[in-house]
Order: C-alpha cells, then sequence, then structure tokens
C-alpha cells in the first residue's frame, strides 16, 4: 500500500521531487533517529486532525491503544520538544479536552497575550534568561534612582 | 579535596633567606602568570586592569616586606599558593575577589594613596563617604 | 495552668485593696488638716469605677471664661466643657473617639455624612454629634446598641456606591473608609444592584480624582474638600451639581484648581476620591519610612514628612504644627520631591581649558579650588550661601573666608547692605499664629500668597474670622481674600505715613494692627528709606506696644533669617565687580554679569542649575532632604531636618565639604562634627539652637539711627514672579513645570 502510493507520486512527480519530499518530511532522518521513524510508523492510517502555526502536525487514530491514540509530529525534525506544541493545541493533545487547537484559537482573545515561543533553555549563551540586574544581562536595569546633571547638555 | 592536596604539596623548607627569596619571585610571577585567566574566570575586566592587578599582588607581597626568619616567609608562601589555587579553582565568587583585592578594606586599593598620612581623620574619613 | 489562673484571680483583689490602703495612708495627713480636700477625696473615692482615659490624639480644653463651664456625661462620665462644643468634641475631651467623615475640625460644620450618631438620653433618635451642640447635663452614649446599629447602618449606605477597588486604590492602607468600616461597618452587605459610576475630572497636574469612589448615596456628601476649597484655600473652584443620586462633585465647567493649597484636599479627603497624581500607584504606604523633618521651598518652615522607600523620597505630607502651618503645606511644598530626583550634581567636577566639564575626584578637586583660593588676594574672595542653605554650613563659610581674610560673605536675596543689626528688622515679629488677633493688614511690597503660601492662608483664615481689613500695596494681584488695592509704590506708602491716605485711619483706629514688608524689598536701594518710612507709620499708627508688635518683614527664603542671624553680611556692595574668587554654597539666583571674565568661581551645591554654568569647579552636596541642618523661619522659629534619604552619588553635606576644603588650603577649621559647629554657632547666635522654638526680637525699632534718605518712587515689582519655581529644586522638578505652565496658560 505504502509502496504502490509511493510509486504514484514519483511517476507523478518524477524522482528528484520524490526524494526531496522524502527529506523535507523527515524521512532520511529517521533512518538514524527511532523517534521519529516510530512516529512515521504510527502516522499510517491516522487521522490529520490538524496543523498549527508553526506546522506541527497532530494526529489521531482511535482503534489505537487509549493514551496512545493521539500524538504529534513536530515541524522540526532535528531538534523538536514538547515546548514547540503551542497552548491552543496542547489541551487536546494531553486529552484534557476533545476541542482541537484551531478550535480554541477562536477564543484568544485579540487584544493582548503574548505569542507562543518554545523554550530555548541550553540552546546557548543569548537564550539563557539572565534577571534584570544580572551582570550578564546586555541589557542590565540602571538602578540609580535619581537623574544626574549631564554638562555637555545645555552648552 | 584531593585535588587541593595535590595542588598545594608542602615544599621542603628553605635552607637560607636567599632561597626564601627566590621563591617569592617564583609564586609572584605565577600570580602574574594567572593573571589573564583570573580576569576570565572573575570578569574583572571592566573593573581592574592587567597591571593594577598586578601591583595589588606586588602590594600584598611588600606588605611583609620585613619578614626575615626563612621559616615565616615559607609559612607566608604556602599560605599565598593556597589562596592562589583558591582563586584559580573558582573556590571564590566574583565578589569576594573583587572585595578582598580589587577594592580592599579601605575602599579602593589603588586609591590609599601614600600622601594621606599627615591628613587628620576628618579628611580622610571625607575622602571616603558622607556618612563618618 | 488552672492552678495559676485560680492563683492570680484570687491575688488581684487582695493587691487592688492593698494599693487603697496604701492610697490612703498618704492621704491621711491633709485629710486632718483641710476639710475641703478630704471631701474632694471622699468625692473621688465614690466615682464610677471606670477605667481612666485620657483624650483623643491630646486634645486640650481651654475655658476662655470659666463661668461658661457645662457639665456633661459621656457614658457615664462626668465632663468640664466650655458652652459651645459640639457634643463630638466633648466626647473627645472624655476619650472616646467618635468615627466621623463629614467632621474636620478645622473646618465648618456640615453634617451630612451621619457616621458620628450617638445616643443622647431623652432623645427619640440618634443625633448627630458633629452638629450638635452640648447642653448642660446631657447624657451621651457612645456604645450602646443604638448607636452601634445606627452606625453600621450608615456606613452600609456609604458603602453602597463605593466602587470594591481597594487593592488599586491609592488610598488603600490609610483609608478613613477602611478602617471604619472593618470598626463599624456590617460584616456583609446586602447591596445587589448596579454600583454608581461618574466620569472623573481632570483637577489639574496634581491631584488625581475617581469621582465613583466619593460615596453619594442619597444627599450624604463628605464634601470636606469643598469646604476645604471655599473656606482655606480661598478659591469657588470645587461645587456640587446635581440632585439626588446624580448629584457630584465638580470644579465648575471643570476648571482647574489653581489654589497653591490645593495639595491639602488629597489629605482631607476621607476616601480615595481625591489622591495624589506624581504619586499615583508608585508606592504602598506601608512600604514608605517617614521622617519627620521641615520644608525650605520658602520662609514659612512647614513642618512636614518626607516618605521614602529606599534612596527615593515617595511623597511629601504636612506635619500639624499649630504655630506655623497648622496641618497645610503648599503645593510647592507637597509636590516639589520629584526635582530631588532630577538634575542632581553626583560627582566633583573640574572644567578643563576646553570649556568641558570633567569627573574628578574629591581629592583633586579640593586641591585645585585651594590652590587658586591662595592665590587670590584676600578682599577678592567673595562667598555667596544660597537660599536653601543651613546655618551650620553658612557659618562654616563665613569662619573659612573670614579665615582667609575674607569679609565678603553674604546670602542671596538679603540686598546689597541687609541691616543684620536688629533682629526686629528682619523677622516677622507678630508671629505667624499670632496673625490670627489682628484687625487690619497693610502689605507693603509683598504677595503673601507667593512668598509664603502658609501665612497668606493665617492672613485668610483673620480675614474670614473676623473681617480683618486688609490693604496693599504693590502691583496688582489675586490675593484670595478681600483686600483694599491701596497703590503700587512708595508714593502711597509715603502719603499714608504723613496721614493723608483713608487706611491710615484704619490703622490707627485698629485693636490690633499688622504691617507686613516683603523682603523683595530688601534688594531695592532705597530700602532703608522705604523702611524708616514703615517705621514712621508703625509709630504713628501705634503698631508697635509693649503687648503687641505689628511691624513684620516676610521674608523669602528659607536661609535668610539664619544668615543675617549668622552675620552674613558683605563688607562691600560692590565685590562682585572686584572678585577674582567666588565660592557660591548653592547660590543660583545671583546675578554674575559683572563679574569679571577671569574670575574663578566655584559651584557647591546639588542641583545643576543657573549656578552651574558659569562654575570653574562643581563640588556636589547633598539637598535637605539628605542631611541634617538649622534652619530658622520667618517668624525667628529655629527647627532642624532630619536626613531621610542617602545623598545621591559622591556628594557630601555642606558644612563637611567646606571643613575639607579649608584643611585642604591649610586654614583648618576648628569643628569636626555637627556639634562642634553647633557650639560656635552658639557663640554667634545662641537662638539658633533652641530647636522648635520661637525666638522674639528682644530690642524694637526704636533704636535704629534715624535715616535720612530720599525714596526713589518706582513701583514696587513683585518679589517671586513664578510661584511654583523659586530654587533650584522646584526649577528642576517636572511636576512643578507643569504647574506653572498650566497656570501661564490660563
Amino acid at each position: 500500500m505504502a509502496m504502490k502510493s509511493a510509486l504514484k507520486s514519483i511517476r507523478e512527480r518524477g524522482l528528484g521531487s520524490f526524494l526531496r519530499e522524502l527529506k523535507e518530511e523527515g524521512f532520511l532522518r529517521a533512518l538514524l533517529d527511532g523517534n521519529l521513524m516510530q512516529t512515521k510508523l504510527h502516522n499510517r492510517g491516522a487521522t490529520l486532525v490538524g496543523v498549527d502555526k508553526f506546522g506541527n502536525k497532530y494526529y489521531q487514530k482511535l482503534d489505537e491503544q487509549f493514551g496512545r491514540h493521539r500524538w504529534v509530529e513536530y515541524a522540526e525534525k532535528s531538534r523538536y520538544n514538547a515546548s514547540q506544541v503551542p497552548p491552543e493545541w496542547h489541551g487536546w493533545l494531553h486529552c484534557m479536552t476533545d476541542h482541537t487547537g484551531d478550535e480554541l484559537l477562536m477564543l484568544k482573545p485579540k487584544r493582548y497575550g503574548l505569542e507562543h515561543r518554545e523554550n530555548l533553555s541550553g540552546e546557548g549563551e543569548e537564550f539563557i534568561y539572565h534577571s534584570k540586574g544580572h551582570f550578564l544581562n546586555p541589557e542590565q536595569r540602571d538602578w540609580s534612582r535619581y537623574q544626574p546633571w549631564e554638562p555637555s547638555k545645555k552648552e | 579535596m584531593s585535588f587541593t592536596l595535590r595542588a598545594v604539596k608542602v615544599p621542603p623548607n628553605s635552607v637560607n633567606l636567599e632561597e626564601a627569596r627566590s621563591r617569592v619571585f617564583e609564586i609572584f610571577k605565577t600570580a602574574c602568570r594567572s593573571i589573564p585567566s583570573i580576569m576570565e574566570i572573575y570578569n574583572l575586566d571592566d573593573i581592574v586592569s592587567k597591571s593594577q592587578l598586578r601591583s595589588i599582588i606586588a602590594s600584598e607581597i611588600r606588605k611583609n616586606a620585613n619578614v626575615t626568619n626563612p621559616k615565616v616567609i615559607d609559612m607566608l608562601l604556602f599560605k599565598g599558593t593556597e589562596e592562589l589555587n583558591n582563586i584559580l579553582e573558582h573556590a571564590k565568587q566574583r565578589h569576594h575577589v573583587i572585595g578582598q583585592y580589587v577594592l580592599g578594606p579601605q575602599g579602593l586599593v589603588q586609591d590609599l594613596d601614600p600622601k594621606d598620612q599627615g591628613l587628620s581623620s576628618f579628611l580622610k574619613n571625607f575622602y571616603k563617604s558622607n556618612y563618618f | 495552668m488552672g492552678l495559676g489562673l485560680l492563683a492570680s484571680r484570687a491575688m488581684r483583689p487582695l493587691k487592688y485593696s492593698n494599693s487603697r490602703v496604701f492610697i490612703r495612708s498618704i492621704v491621711s495627713k491633709p485629710e486632718l488638716q483641710s476639710p475641703e480636700a478630704s471631701s474632694a477625696a471622699a468625692a473621688t473615692a465614690l466615682e464610677p469605677d471606670l477605667p481612666p482615659r485620657s483624650p483623643v490624639g491630646g486634645a486640650r480644653v481651654h475655658f476662655p471664661n470659666p463661668e461658661d463651664a457645662i457639665e456633661v456625661f459621656v457614658d457615664g462620665y462626668p465632663l468640664k466643657i466650655p458652652k459651645g462644643f459640639t457634643v463630638l468634641q466633648a466626647c473627645e475631651v472624655a476619650g472616646v473617639d467618635i468615627p466621623r467623615f463629614c467632621y474636620h475640625s478645622r473646618l465648618s460644620i456640615a453634617g451630612n455624612c451621619r457616621m458620628c450618631l450617638v445616643e443622647v438620653e431623652k432623645s427619640p433618635k440618634p443625633v448627630a454629634s458633629c452638629a450638635m451642640p452640648a447642653l448642660p447635663g446631657m447624657k451621651i452614649k457612645t456604645d450602646t446598641p443604638l448607636a452601634k446599629k445606627a452606625r453600621e447602618g450608615v456606613m452600609e449606605f456609604l458603602l453602597m456606591n463605593h466602587p470594591l477597588d481597594c487593592p488599586i486604590c491609592d488610598q488603600g492602607g490609610e483609608c478613613d473608609l477602611q478602617d471604619q468600616s472593618m470598626a463599624f461597618g456590617s460584616d456583609r452587605g446586602r447591596f445587589t444592584e448596579m454600583k454608581r459610576s461618574v466620569v472623573d475630572k481632570n483637577l489639574g497636574p496634581l491631584v488625581k480624582t475617581v469621582m465613583t469612589r466619593s460615596s453619594v448615596p442619597h444627599n450624604f456628601w463628605l464634601n470636606r474638600c469643598v469646604r476645604f476649597a471655599t473656606e482655606v484655600a480661598g478659591v469657588q473652584d470645587l461645587g456640587m451639581l446635581g440632585r439626588g443620586s446624580g448629584e457630584e462633585i465638580g470644579t465648575y465647567v471643570e476648571k482647574l484648581m489653581t489654589s497653591e493649597l490645593s495639595g491639602n484636599v488629597i489629605d482631607i479627603c476621607p476616601v480615595g476620591a481625591l489622591t495624589s497624581k506624581p504619586f499615583a500607584f508608585k508606592a504602598r504606604n506601608w512600604e514608605l519610612k517617614g521622617t519627620e523633618t521641615i520644608d525650605v521651598t520658602d520662609a514659612v518652615g512647614s513642618n512636614i514628612r518626607i516618605d521614602s522607600r529606599g534612596p527615593e523620597v515617595m511623597r511629601i505630607l504636612p506635619r500639624l504644627n499649630e504655630d506655623i502651618n497648622e496641618e497645610w503645606i503648599s503645593d510647592k511644598t507637597r509636590f516639589c520631591y520629584d526635582g530631588l530626583k532630577r538634575q542632581r550634581l553626583n560627582d566633583p567636577m573640574i572644567r578643563g581649558v576646553d570649556g568641558r566639564f570633567k569627573a574628578v575626584n574629591w581629592r583633586d578637586a579640593l586641591a585645585v579650588v585651594a590652590e587658586v583660593m591662595l592665590q587670590a588676594k584676600p578682599e577678592e574672595i567673595v562667598g555667596i550661601a544660597g537660599r536653601l542653605s543651613d546655618a551650620e554650613s553658612m557659618m562654616a563659610l563665613k569662619d573659612f573666608l573670614n579665615r582667609m581674610g575674607s569679609n565678603n560673605v553674604w546670602c542671596e536675596g538679603t540686598g546689597a547692605q541687609p541691616n543684620a543689626d536688629l533682629r526686629s528688622g528682619y523677622i516677622m515679629n507678630t508671629s505667624i499664629s499670632g496673625l490670627e488677633k489682628a484687625d487690619c493688614f497693610l502689605l507693603v511690597g509683598t504677595q503673601p500668597r507667593v512668598e509664603a503660601a502658609m501665612v497668606n492662608a493665617r492672613i485668610r483664615k483673620t480675614v474670614r474670622a473676623n473681617n480683618a481689613k486688609v490693604g496693599y500695596i504693590g502691583p496688582a494681584t489675586d490675593l484670595n481674600y478681600d483686600h483694599q488695592h491701596l497703590g503700587t509704590g512708595p508714593k502711597t506708602l509715603l502719603e499714608i505715613a504723613e496721614g493723608r491716605h483713608p487706611f491710615f485711619s484704619a490703622i490707627s483706629n485698629a485693636k490690633n494692627p499688622v504691617i507686613i514688608v516683603g523682603a523683595g524689598l530688601f534688594e531695592r536701594k532705597d530700602k532703608d528709606a522705604i523702611f524708616s518710612t514703615v517705621e514712621a507709620i508703625a509709630k504713628k499708627g501705634n503698631v508697635i506696644r509693649p503687648d503687641w508688635n505689628g511691624l513684620n518683614v516676610l521674608l523669602l527664603n528659607a536661609a535668610q533669617a539664619a544668615a543675617l542671624d549668622l552675620g552674613l553680611v558683605p563688607e562691600s556692595s560692590n565685590s562682585i565687580e572686584s572678585a577674582k574668587f567666588v565660592y557660591l554654597m548653592g547660590a543660583d539666583d545671583v546675578d554674575l554679569e559683572k563679574l569679571p571674565n577671569d574670575a574663578f568661581v566655584v559651584y557647591q551645591g546639588h542641583h545643576g542649575d543657573h549656578g552651574v554654568y558659569r562654575a570653574n569647579v562643581i563640588l556636589p552636596a547633598s539637598a535637605f532632604s539628605e542631611k541634617e541642618g538649622t534652619y530658622e523661619n520667618t517668624e525667628g522659629c529655629t527647627q532642624q531636618t532630619l536626613p531621610a534619604v542617602p545623598t545621591v552619588g559622591d556628594a557630601r553635606d555642606d558644612w563637611k565639604i567646606i571643613r575639607a576644603l579649608s584643611e585642604v588650603a591649610g586654614m583648618r577649621l576648628p569643628y569636626d562634627t555637627i556639634g562642634g559647629i553647633r557650639s560656635r554657632i552658639r557663640t554667634v547666635a545662641p537662638n539658633l539652637l533652641h530647636v522648635d522654638e520661637r525666638e522674639p526680637a528682644t530690642l524694637g525699632p526704636s533704636l535704629k539711627p534715624e535715616i535720612k534718605s530720599e525714596m526713589d518712587l518706582t513701583p514696587f515689582g513683585s518679589a517671586v514672579e513664578n510661584f511654583y519655581m523659586t530654587d533650584s529644586i522646584t526649577r528642576a522638578s517636572k511636576t512643578m513645570a507643569q504647574c506653572s505652565a498650566m497656570l501661564l496658560k490660563k
């Protein structure tokens, strides 16, 4: 079945684009990354419930064992982690709710609310949080409570 | 623990003053060589310069210029080596180094002026802070 | 535990009876000697056994006439009070604090909040104690179930339309409504309807309004602010609009509060409806550290409390002082504090050859100053103290320059030839609280409203209380009470002195006439002639009597009185033209135009203000909120500031800088501590050490030598152009800048 669809797409779009697609979808990486391979195998026959704004794909397969029936395939194939799931999909993915992220996104307040950011801990010096008074914080806060007179200002 | 013990092993006593003296120069040179790594470890670049640190080390050594007993000098040398090792092993924090060496207990070490000797205690305090 | 409790219970009556026996044994002797005392003792023994109470807030009863005393009973306590006291005042004397919102001891009685309801025997309903005069034999009950229920009901009404926004309210923590609803309110509300909301008003840059918070169920109005504005501040800006629950407080046509006392409505508002705009959302009041100190922005020396958090002054509040500022302060005093955080000098600086300032350390700065100073000739050295200088630093400056051989030391604003010999010639002899006894005022070249707002409030109080006449000579101005504008210059003064002017008869017929001369006249060349004319009026009008001295000078700056007491008088009037070395100690308003170009100027001060731009060396000093210093106010009352916050940057106290400089220059001053300077001051002006005491002038102006000089007939100018910006602190303040911009726009 899988072979048949693969052959079909080779026939339709040519070998080069088929291979490129394989690479983009992470199949090449899956050869080395067991996790990804398992996800890929798991995906067969599952329904794609939705894709979030980062490109993560959310799958569901109800005839699976409960608890393994919802999962995500991360858009990022090399450096994925759970914090890449945006809050609107978190509830669906963890079976807190049956509303998909796309439905919950409509409830998001328009005027405020920050864009979701993944946790970048361990990704390098510039992503480490330094408190506002920290020596290494490039925007180290000025704690002086007065404003000194600047001699050159008015001359 | 074992590392520290290995690093600070007790050298044999100096036989005479000359040997002790050469050992003092030895430790001064070692300390001066380690200045770049100290500045790296404790982020001291925007606070002191290398030459200031060198003069601080020299003044720490000169504090004991009046000691003539080789045994005492050996003991002081041991203490100095130990301190240097502690600093290099990051056993101290940045503010320890700044507080103990860059700023002495009397304020900025380089501010201690030999000219201050004849001043009244009022003026000495005045130069230090408003609150005395 | 049970045993101990039992034992203590058993012990207590025993002890009590023991002590009684003991007391009796003491009084037994006079008992035998005088029967009257023994009967008094018997009367006290018969008194109901109630715990003793002391009057609320140390309230004192003053009986103007002993026959007018009446007796009332508060909770069974017999009490003697003078006639005309209200029930609430009687309760205060008895030590019972009655809850109140609308009542304020310094404002007229409104009686509309109903919070102060008490039960009076034989009265069918509870009475509002603030509006009810106490009658002889009245039996007042303050803690009966009826009174408690009445309070609870009133509280419920007041809270009905009060929003539930205490967590974001600036009054939270010092709110009368919060406290009293905790103490007297019900534990639950029955109000389920929608709360009323009112659009906020713009009351200018100082006062923030949250009109919804001013609770207006029915016609209850706390309206303290309206009464304050009309009675104390003397502006008809606030008023009430509408009826019923649609009633609200408004400035008519949303006019801005133009009063110079408008900040006080923040203090008297018992709820959070009027709060301070600059302080809004800056701090909660329980984080603040209060320092009781005095104000130096004018010569009144208002008592203030500086509330600070860490190194920052967060707000300034008035402190009660009946003799000086009662419980009000002017807006300049209250809101100038943001100037303390801006434009501060924090490092010693030396102007290089390229004309730019470079920060140096104290060692180098003092060395440069000392070197230049020693090269100058003694008569070419000039020292000028600023308008905010404390007595200690002025003493040090004078001593130091005298040691250098120069005698040209003065305080700015005192004019070229100040009269420092007779103390009565430069202080307010009547005293500020004494002005209340006056019934006729003559203001000569002074506009107290802008020069000393608290003195103006006193005059206004007097004018309201006993219809005192006010005559004013000077440029046309808006005093906020009825006054006759007699003229603009010395011509009118001459007419009065010669008795040709109708106002002269008002002065001579008055019981306690007061003449107030503005210190702005010190700068005039013909000031001696003006002062002798004023003294002539005083002599003819019987203004100075043994029991009444009505001849006053209203000073402008906090430093002036102390400077004249210390004898900071220039030797020659044109010393600036020939000066080679000028030491400005916070002096910003000195005219340095005539100074030779090669003169060396040292500026010691806390703000980068006018004085800095001509300076060669800047020495940073501490502001009044950061140092301990002695100030004498215009009536001769000595007061001290206390440090509320630390100094900024590398600044030092004024007197320490001069002491250090004297040592570097080799002319070491003999004191090392502030106590040392004070004992030096004792030898010069001992009255500056009698803190919080008013020292009246001992000698009158009659000793003054006769002066025969002609008056210049140019009209008097106004001494203060802009009320909100008079010194370096207020000029640096953003709030004050906004205020004066508002003022100019109008």
